[in-house]
């Protein structure tokens, strides 16, 4: 588990991050979303210990985390580079090696993650030579290459083709699966909420929600379509009825208890044909564009 | 959402307690060697380290080959001079190794004058009503000159002598100039110029070529934001030791490479008797140089570190690429007192006390504390390096940063 306590940094007289208390639990995969500028990268840095914190904590099993711990974390930061002229193979020995790895060990592990994503007859080839997708391959490998105890991805799918996002997709599932915090940030909020199991989400600064994506989904008074033969405008009026949209036929309403549903239900049936009477679940987007406003 | 499977064998094994336990301390030598493999495998560096050799070896040879290379000059004259010119024959074999005179008999002055203007001569020599004439076509020979001017001389000086009773040797008696200094030789002063310019300058090249990759490589780091994931596997200072230590290691050895050659050389020619000497002021300035390699490398570091772009560099560097400047011309320039002075004061000394080793004897307990106050000023300095590296290596937002930033930064 992976937590931070009221971690806070400030750049001059502004809050980047202002007193953000996340949690990342072991075998779940936790995604962190929020507007450019929210403050993501910022409390990424900090937990990896680039950034000096400025007020609260980070904590690691329960205890203030050590360098030693972050040692064996695997992290991708957001502008990535490696060693432009290095061969590829070349540069993952040695982040290996910084991490502890004998030569050998590293070596091989490289080649099987390396061989994984297709890049096994590039191993040799300068960094700088591969395509950007490619450079952001050989990046995921060095993250989770020395059997990383944590991963902190920063927009580890940004510009990625579908099929090196299934990739990056595989590699990140299996390491919650196989109990590791993982919190990855990422714009592509169809992604989260296909992949995550948990969501926190950023803004100004601050964490403004965290939790299982279920659990922020099913949002306290929950909403319902209703959709009918002729017009819906009627329902606008409907005692105890809020209604959302309302658009031809289909209306999106929220009642104030059950008996209003009830009510406005049998309304509904007294004038005609119901064709349509369901929950609405919201996506990650709207839950988004709802909480982050 | 459902469990998800693991697939097996695709991802990496996990580290078994054994493996991965090399403490983050050792790291420096990881860093360390990947410094030096980078370079040995960099064209460029190779080929200019045997370039660099190449040209010490060819322009020591050259050397050696402009100063035993032997002339041949035909030389004509009337058998009323061939005495003289039999003397000069023999006067050249003794006087020059590297000038033989060939001499030849003509019939007559138009003769001589035809066999010089041809080519089949170099040289005319004739009797003229004060002394002798040594006519040569439209180039002068001056080591021919010098030796018939020496043998015409003594010759006539010991017939003017036997003519008047006197002895040779009571002519020339304190007629002898010999060149002499206060402190050393003749040869040995020549030497300490050419060994002291090679100090500068080998100290100078050093520190610019290994100062700027080293910078250079810094910004890559920074630039490339592979610092970051560097960072939390090991501690910044690990990082810089590791790389100030690689490219020492590169440079001593380059250095002893450049020093072995020159010396190997210089051994085959005509100063080879001086290389006993030279060989503890070489020592030393090997020890010098270390001490104050190790000082700048790592302001050349901080000089990478204050940069985000390799734009920046020339301004991070500016202040010094003057120091390493005024080392070079400190060490070719001072003389005297400033050069006493000057051998003690770092950065100057590490250059400035191995020239005086080798042009003048300097007392022991002088070269120590020359060289303590260089290693104690290199540690502060390392010191201070270390701090500003750690401070502003992570500051990777916005252009460079100015010493103070630097110093105030919390990473």
């Amino acid at each position: 588990m992976l937590q931070t306590i009221d971690l806070t940094r400030r750049f001059g007289d502004l809050s980047a991050v202002d007193q953000v208390s996340l949690d990342v639990p072991g075998g779940l995969l936790t995604g962190f979303v929020g507007a450019n500028g929210a403050g993501k990268t910022t409390t990424m840095r900090m937990i990896t210990g680039v950034l000096a914190v400025h007020g609260g904590s980070v904590l690691w099993q329960g205890r203030p985390i050590t360098a030693q711990d972050r040692r064996r974390f695997g992290y991708m930061p957001e502008e990535r580079g490696l060693y432009p002229k290095q061969p590829v193979l070349d540069q993952l020995v040695y982040l290996g090696r910084l991490t502890g790895l004998s030569s050998a060990d590293a070596r091989r592990r490289a080649g099987v993650l390396l061989e994984r994503f297709g890049l096994g007859a590039r191993a040799r080839d300068r960094v700088e030579k591969l395509s950007l997708g490619n450079q952001q391959r050989v990046q995921i490998v060095a993250a989770v290459l020395a059997s990383p105890v944590a991963l902190i991805l920063d927009e580890p799918f940004s510009g990625l083709d579908p099929v090196a996002v299934e990739q990056m997709a595989g590699v990140v599932r299996e390491h919650a699966a196989s109990g590791l915090p993982v919190l990855f940030s990422s714009h592509q909020l169809d992604l989260v909420e296909r992949l995550c199991d948990r969501v926190a989400i950023m803004s100004a600064g601050r964490l403004v929600t965290q939790g299982r994506v279920d659990d922020l989904r099913r949002t306290p008074t929950a909403r319902y379509r209703l959709v009918l033969t002729g017009d819906a405008g009627w329902v606008r009026g409907a005692a105890g009825v809020r209604a959302l949209d309302v658009d031809g036929v289909s209306a999106l309403v929220e009642f104030e208890d059950a008996a209003a549903g009830r009510n406005l239900l049998s309304q509904a049936l007294d004038r005609g044909d119901v064709r349509e009477f369901s929950p609405v679940i919201p996506s990650l987007t709207e839950l988004y564009k709802e909480v982050a406003a | 959402m459902t469990a998800p499977t693991r697939i097996s064998g695709t991802t990496a094994p996990p580290v078994s307690p054994a493996e991965g336990t090399e403490p983050a301390r050792q790291a420096w030598r990881v860093v360390a060697l990947r410094e030096v493999m980078v370079k040995l495998t960099d064209k460029s560096f190779v080929i200019s380290t045997l370039a660099t050799v190449a040209l010490i070896t060819g322009l020591t040879v050259l050397q050696a080959f402009l100063a035993t290379r032997t002339e041949t000059y035909t030389v004509v004259a009337t058998s009323s001079a061939s005495t003289m010119l039999d003397a000069v024959r023999a006067g050249a074999s003794t006087l020059d190794d590297t000038v033989v005179v060939e001499p030849r008999t003509v019939p007559d002055d138009a003769a001589a004058r035809a066999a010089v203007l041809d080519g089949s001569a170099d040289a005319w020599l004739a009797r003229a009503d004060d002394g002798w004439v040594l006519t040569t076509d439209s180039e002068p020979h001056q080591d021919l000159e010098s030796i018939v001017q020496q043998v015409v001389s003594d010759t006539t000086v010991q017939e003017n002598a036997a003519r008047t009773g006197v002895s040779v040797a009571d002519l020339e008696r304190g007629s002898q100039v010999r060149a002499a200094l206060l402190q050393g030789d003749v040869d040995h002063a020549m030497a300490g110029e050419v060994v002291g310019f090679a100090f500068a300058f080998l100290f100078y090249m050093a520190s610019l070529v290994f100062g700027y990759t080293l910078a250079g490589s810094v910004i890559e780091e920074k630039q490339s934001r592979i610092v970051e994931i560097i960072a939390t596997k090991i501690p910044t200072r690990q990082l810089l030791a590791g790389k100030v230590i690689g490219n020492t290691a590169l440079a001593m050895s380059q250095l002893v490479l450049y020093l072995a050659v020159g010396l190997i050389a210089v051994s085959f020619t005509e100063f080879s008797s001086l290389i006993p000497s030279l060989t503890g002021p070489i020592v030393w300035f090997v020890a010098f140089f270390l001490a104050g390699f190790v000082m700048l490398a790592c302001l050349w570091a901080v000089a990478g570190s204050l940069a985000s772009r390799n734009e920046d560099l020339q301004s991070t560097s500016g202040p010094l690429t003057i120091v390493v400047l005024a080392v070079f011309f400190g060490g070719l320039l001072f003389e005297g007192s400033w050069q006493v002075v000057a051998s003690f004061v770092p950065p100057f000394s590490c250059v400035v006390m191995p020239i005086r080793l080798v042009q003048q004897d300097v007392p022991w307990w002088q070269i120590g504390l020359s060289l303590a106050g260089l290693v104690v000023t290199a540690a502060l300095t390392i010191r201070l390096g270390e701090r500003l590296y750690r401070r502003s290596l992570l500051q990777t937002g916005g252009g460079r940063l100015s010493m103070r930033q630097a110093w105030g930064a919390d990473t």
